[in-house]
């Protein structure tokens, strides 16, 4: 590693460096800076308007930045010497002719970047639109509209694939199926980094997260350290008739107790066990208790709280 | 790049909007043809004063070389039409996107568009020219006129012809990355084809009798409409310029808005 060139295993590494994009009236993107590694699916988190799209766009050289780069494997997009082979994308679900057919769509692909023609075909076969291939793509629904923007991304087999909100229009079975698909090519080595809003969808299915807001980077991380890295860790969720005596007996222990007036108590500060224990020794009848881990939702939500969405 | 050209001939192949502009092109070459037809026929029995031809205007050669070339005045238009919708439907339905994922190198798409378009524009001359020699030969020759085909003023029409057709298909592309609106692009460039030409001409009319000096319509020519008649036309008089300052004229114009079209398209956010 004497001169620049890139190790084989940082080939599908992505490098956001000071990336900045100063529109007219919007600064979109604010020095932002994040590392995306092969081998995982890496969730790009947001509210909207954060500056996900317009990050991932400036990675992919459509859009130009005004200060800092990105880089993929060590290279600039452009300087990629087969991009499509390189790096697969699916920004938005309608990007196709609608007078084309799906399988047409793929082939002017195939013709531009110099592949066989067969691997629209194997590429139509991969995401099981097969039966739709000489459907105009008007006609088809959103779910295939994104079925055919992953196999767009498919074509050249890249090591790096790149998604903007693919889960959107999709129904719960489509949902499911991207999902086990993209954890398939993280699982091979390949590098996926996924924006989203879909939390709970999101927490199924990243290793690591990136989350943004106003267009500056909150948290960077895997998602169970991000989650850990909250104040507000674990709870215990208990429901009882008789909330003031438990709320009593805990209040000599380092408890902080949460009572909702309707006999469910959010205590933290405690686990379980003692929770259980305090109960039994002042007679406290339970019908409750239960664990609460804060999840990806309850985390981002306090993440970027305050941030607002629409500047 | 032979691949990328290979790439934008299939887009246009894989989409109806060419055939309807070449069901277009080709009604308007049999409307052109009937009516030039009747013209020849017109003129060359004796008639031409009626319709301003006298000299050379009213020669047999002169007028099949207007017969073979039938139907160019439309024709160019629907190859300007081409060449825009090449570029205008990247952006209407965000194919842009996609295209420049596959090839981040702008220049070598917006360069691949202008060769794809000759190609276009050339088959398009191919096509009108065929139909007119096949349709004018057997209408000359039966009427006795003589086909004309040795003569130099018929080749030179055709060659001409053939280079309108491919300047103008090249223009197309460059007024596409110029307005990328698809509407808009095509709107406009329609209007300023069919009646900009009209105008251009009756404010030089106005300008000449204005300025007393008959000279001044020669400056017509920097109208791209009015370039390519004069490209077209034999001759040269004091009102009207000889045929290869229309020809650099039109060509300026299409390098002009071809560099134009590849800087901006180089620095354009695609989003």
């Amino acid at each position: 590693m004497t001169h620049g060139r890139p190790s084989p295993t940082n080939d599908a590494q992505i490098v956001v460096s000071g990336l900045t994009k100063q529109y007219r009236n919007v600064l979109a993107v604010n020095n932002l800076s994040f590392t995306v590694e092969p081998g995982r699916v890496t969730g790009f988190l947001g509210p909207n308007g954060a500056g996900k799209t317009t990050t991932l766009r400036m990675l992919l050289n459509l859009v130009t930045p005004t200060a800092g780069v990105a880089t993929i494997g060590g290279h600039r997009y452009p300087e990629l010497t087969n991009p499509l082979g390189h790096v697969g994308a699916v920004l938005e679900a309608s990007s196709a002719h609608k007078g084309r057919t799906g399988i047409n769509h793929l082939r002017v692909l195939c013709a531009a970047a110099g592949l066989p023609r067969e691997r629209a075909d194997q590429a139509l076969e991969l995401v099981g639109l097969t039966p739709a291939a000489n459907r105009k793509f008007k006609g088809y629904s959103l779910g295939m509209k994104q079925r055919l923007g992953i196999a767009a991304a498919m074509l050249g087999d890249p090591r790096v694939l790149i998604l903007d909100e693919p889960a959107n229009g999709l129904d719960p079975e489509g949902i499911r199926w991207m999902r086990g698909f993209l954890k398939g090519l993280a699982a091979e080595g390949r590098t996926v980094l996924v924006s989203s809003h879909l939390l709970s969808e999101m927490q199924l299915l990243a290793d690591d997260v990136v989350i943004i807001a106003a267009g500056q980077l909150v948290r960077q991380g895997p998602v169970d350290q991000v989650i850990g890295s909250m104040a507000q860790g674990v709870r215990v969720r208990v429901r009882t008739p008789q909330a003031d005596a438990l709320t009593a007996a805990l209040a000599q222990g380092p408890a902080t107790v949460e009572n909702d007036g309707q006999g469910t108590l959010l205590i933290g500060g405690v686990d379980a066990p003692t929770v259980g224990r305090a109960a039994l020794a002042a007679g406290v009848e339970l019908h409750e208790l239960t664990t609460e881990r804060p999840d990806l939702e309850r985390v981002f939500l306090e993440l970027t709280a305050g941030k607002a969405g629409i500047r | 790049m032979s691949n990328l050209v290979r790439s934008e001939l299939l887009k246009i192949r894989t989409t109806s909007t060419w055939w309807w502009l070449a069901i277009g092109a080709f009604l308007s070459i049999a409307l052109a043809f009937a009516f030039n037809a009747w013209l020849a026929s017109e003129t060359l029995t004796g008639g031409g004063e009626e319709f301003g031809y006298t000299g050379d205007a009213a020669s047999a050669p002169a007028q099949a070389a207007n017969l073979y070339t039938s139907g160019q005045y439309l024709g160019l238009m629907f190859v300007m039409l081409i060449g825009i919708l090449m570029v205008t439907n990247e952006f209407f339905h965000q194919t842009a996107t996609t295209t420049f994922l596959a090839t981040p190198r702008r220049t070598s798409v917006i360069v691949s568009k202008l060769i794809a378009a000759s190609l276009l524009g050339f088959a398009f001359w191919l096509v009108t020219t065929v139909i007119d020699l096949a349709a004018g030969a057997a209408f000359l020759s039966l009427n006795d006129f003589g086909t004309q085909l040795g003569e130099w003023e018929v080749h030179r029409a055709l060659l001409l012809n053939l280079m309108a057709y491919a300047i103008w298909t090249v223009l197309g592309v460059g007024i596409g990355t110029l307005v990328t609106n698809q509407l808009g692009a095509v709107i406009t460039a329609s209007v300023l084809y069919l009646i900009g030409t009209q105008v251009v001409g009756l404010l030089f009319l106005l300008l000449a009798n204005l300025m007393d000096n008959m000279a001044v319509l020669k400056w017509q020519v920097i109208w791209p409409a009015a370039a390519s008649q004069v490209m077209i036309t034999p001759g040269e008089n004091e009102m009207l310029p000889v045929w290869w300052v229309g020809a650099l004229v039109l060509v300026g114009y299409a390098v002009v808005s071809g560099v134009v079209g590849v800087l901006i398209t180089r620095r354009r956010d695609i989003s």
